[in-house]
């Protein structure tokens, strides 16, 4: 017992020490250990992107978890970066639009069955929001919201939000724009 | 009053972005260090930037959450991986199911192997036996014996696959079914009469040749010389007296046999009967599959001269039929295995002129030398 014990402890202090190609690498051959490390590793960046992206507390335990095991099905597929950040985050992002989109299909629906035309916004963010800077997040839309989180939380490039984002670079340079202007408008306006 | 807005300004968010490379971004950089207005649009920007990163903490679970997450994470990714294991629930449904279909399938074996797998013979041949007769019925092996010493028996057989062969043994001989329906009579120790109803027997007394007998065919005592009427018959006693040594019945006398439906065998011509098997066959309408079945049923449990009498009577009943070449082949191995070799090589002699290109010619023809 005791000999499984240091064992397994030897293996999670390996896991600890991977590096995130490699991690990714036993990952996809369907290493317990290399899940939990990279757990350890990217929940609280990726549980912070989620809840700032969605607005929606209630969401995002689930969402981090498939997040995850969206991972793993794609670790197969990994390109090899060094850190595994901006993969992870990708995945959360097309789960995000999913959601949303499935969001938006059920709220057509309703809206058809109810007669009444359908809100372009979800309001959760907005009534869940707890400081100044995430009411002024939850005003944008979920596109110039991923996009501007992306860009200064993640620090991820351009370039790199436009290919997770299946957009032109341009969009991305048009919604960052906006999304700073209104940001900048709620947050130093409300300062000035 | 407003200060005017500096045209480089919109750089700063280029820069942020990474859009200024080489000598553009040198050149803003210098820039902002004259002008106060970019500066300050840049910090700007920085400010904004750091206050989104600092902002995102209140999301953060406590460490309890996040182990509770953790394992719920690695037990969905291990259920990914392995099949869930069943719950004792489950296992106790599983269970019951699996002795409820065991349940129905032991019902099912019991109550439909009586009618499939096994044939009972006592079921399968009645015996109505006249208040005179004298008979008794055992089993030996594959074979159902009536013995029948006095008196008349009318026995009904009928025949399913799997069932035993049924012989009647007489006091002077013995008839084997091969039909459905017939009657035998005995009297001081000497079969006095055999009447077929539906089917065919062979009737084998000690010192004659076998006889067949067909339906609305009967035989009695005072024609103890018998041969068959029909071409078939013929037949039979050809094969049989060449491969048993027995009298050949195209030398006996007029016919013993009287059918109880057709008119009397003896009012055709013999040389008539012989060249219009077809004439006969319609009067006691043969089944070429029925003949056929029963000489490989009899090849098959080694009766060996039987089966060459009845491939020979089949093969001049149905000369037509498709197995033709099959018959005159098993003949051949009938005759072979009831080691009798000259009536072996004129068969084979017969199959090499009937089938010059057979299938098994060369084994035949090996077998005729």
């Amino acid at each position: 017992m005791i000999v499984r014990r240091a064992h397994q402890a030897s293996l999670q202090d390996d896991a600890r020490n991977t590096p995130d190609p490699e991690l990714i690498a036993r990952l996809a051959t369907g290493e317990l250990d290399a899940l939990g490390a990279l757990y350890d590793r990217y929940q609280v960046p990726l549980r912070r992107f989620i809840a700032r992206s969605s607005g929606n507390d209630a969401d995002v335990d689930d969402l981090l978890h498939a997040t995850f095991l969206a991972a793993v099905v794609s670790a197969a597929r990994y390109d090899g970066r060094a850190s595994c950040r901006p993969w992870l985050i990708g995945i959360a992002v097309q789960l995000l639009r999913r959601r949303r989109q499935t969001f938006g299909r059920f709220l057509a629906v309703l809206s058809a069955l109810r007669g009444t035309t359908q809100s372009s916004r979800d309001p959760g963010p907005q009534l869940q929001a707890r400081t100044d800077v995430s009411r002024a997040l939850a005003g944008l839309s979920e596109a110039k919201r991923m996009t501007l989180l992306m860009a200064e939380v993640e620090g991820m490039s351009c370039s790199e939000i436009a290919a997770v984002l299946e957009v032109p670079i341009g969009t991305v340079w048009t919604r960052l724009h906006a999304a700073r202007r209104e940001l900048r408008e709620a947050l130093c306006g409300a300062d000035e | 009053m407003k200060k005017a807005a500096c045209p480089r300004s919109f750089e700063a968010e280029a820069l942020r972005d990474g859009r200024l490379a080489g000598a553009e971004r040198v050149s803003f950089q210098r820039h902002l260090d004259s002008c106060p207005r970019c500066a300050r649009e840049v910090a700007t920007f920085q400010a904004i930037g750091d206050r989104l990163c600092d902002s995102g903490a209140e999301a953060d679970a406590d460490e309890l959450h996040v182990r509770r997450e953790r394992t719920r994470l690695l037990a969905a990714f291990d259920a990914k991986l392995a099949p869930p294991e069943r719950t004792p629930a489950a296992r106790t449904w599983l269970g019951a199911v699996a002795a409820a279909s065991l349940l129905l399938l032991g019902f099912c074996v019991y109550f439909r192997a009586p009618r499939v797998a096994a044939p009972r013979t006592e079921s399968a041949v009645v015996v109505d036996a006249d208040g005179a007769a004298s008979w008794s019925r055992q089993s030996e092996g594959g074979v159902e014996k009536i013995l029948l010493e006095r008196g008349a028996l009318s026995i009904r057989v009928d025949h399913t696959p799997g069932q035993r062969r049924l012989l009647v043994v007489l006091p002077d001989g013995e008839l084997e079914d091969i039909g459905t329906r017939f009657t035998v009579s005995a009297e001081a120790a000497r079969t006095t009469r055999v009447s077929v109803e539906s089917g065919s027997v062979v009737l084998r007394i000690r010192g004659q040749a076998p006889l067949a007998l067909r339906a609305g065919e009967s035989w009695n005592s005072s024609q103890r010389a018998a041969v068959s009427t029909c071409p078939s018959c013929e037949s039979a006693g050809v094969a049989l007296a060449t491969s048993a040594r027995l009298t050949p019945p195209t030398a006996a006398p007029a016919s013993p046999l009287a059918s109880t439906r057709s008119p009397p065998a003896a009012a055709v011509p013999s040389s008539d009967r012989a060249a219009s098997p077809a004439a006969s066959a319609a009067v006691h309408e043969p089944d070429p599959a029925l003949d056929f079945r029963a000489a490989i049923a009899a090849l098959d449990r080694g009766d060996n001269i039987a089966a060459a009498g009845r491939l020979s009577s089949f093969l001049s009943l149905h000369p037509r039929d498709a197995r033709c070449e099959d018959a005159a082949y098993l003949r051949v191995i009938a005759l072979q295995r009831a080691g009798d070799p000259g009536g072996m090589k004129e068969a084979a002699a017969q199959y090499l002129r009937q089938f010059p290109n057979g299938f098994r010619r060369a084994e035949v023809a090996a077998l005729a030398r």
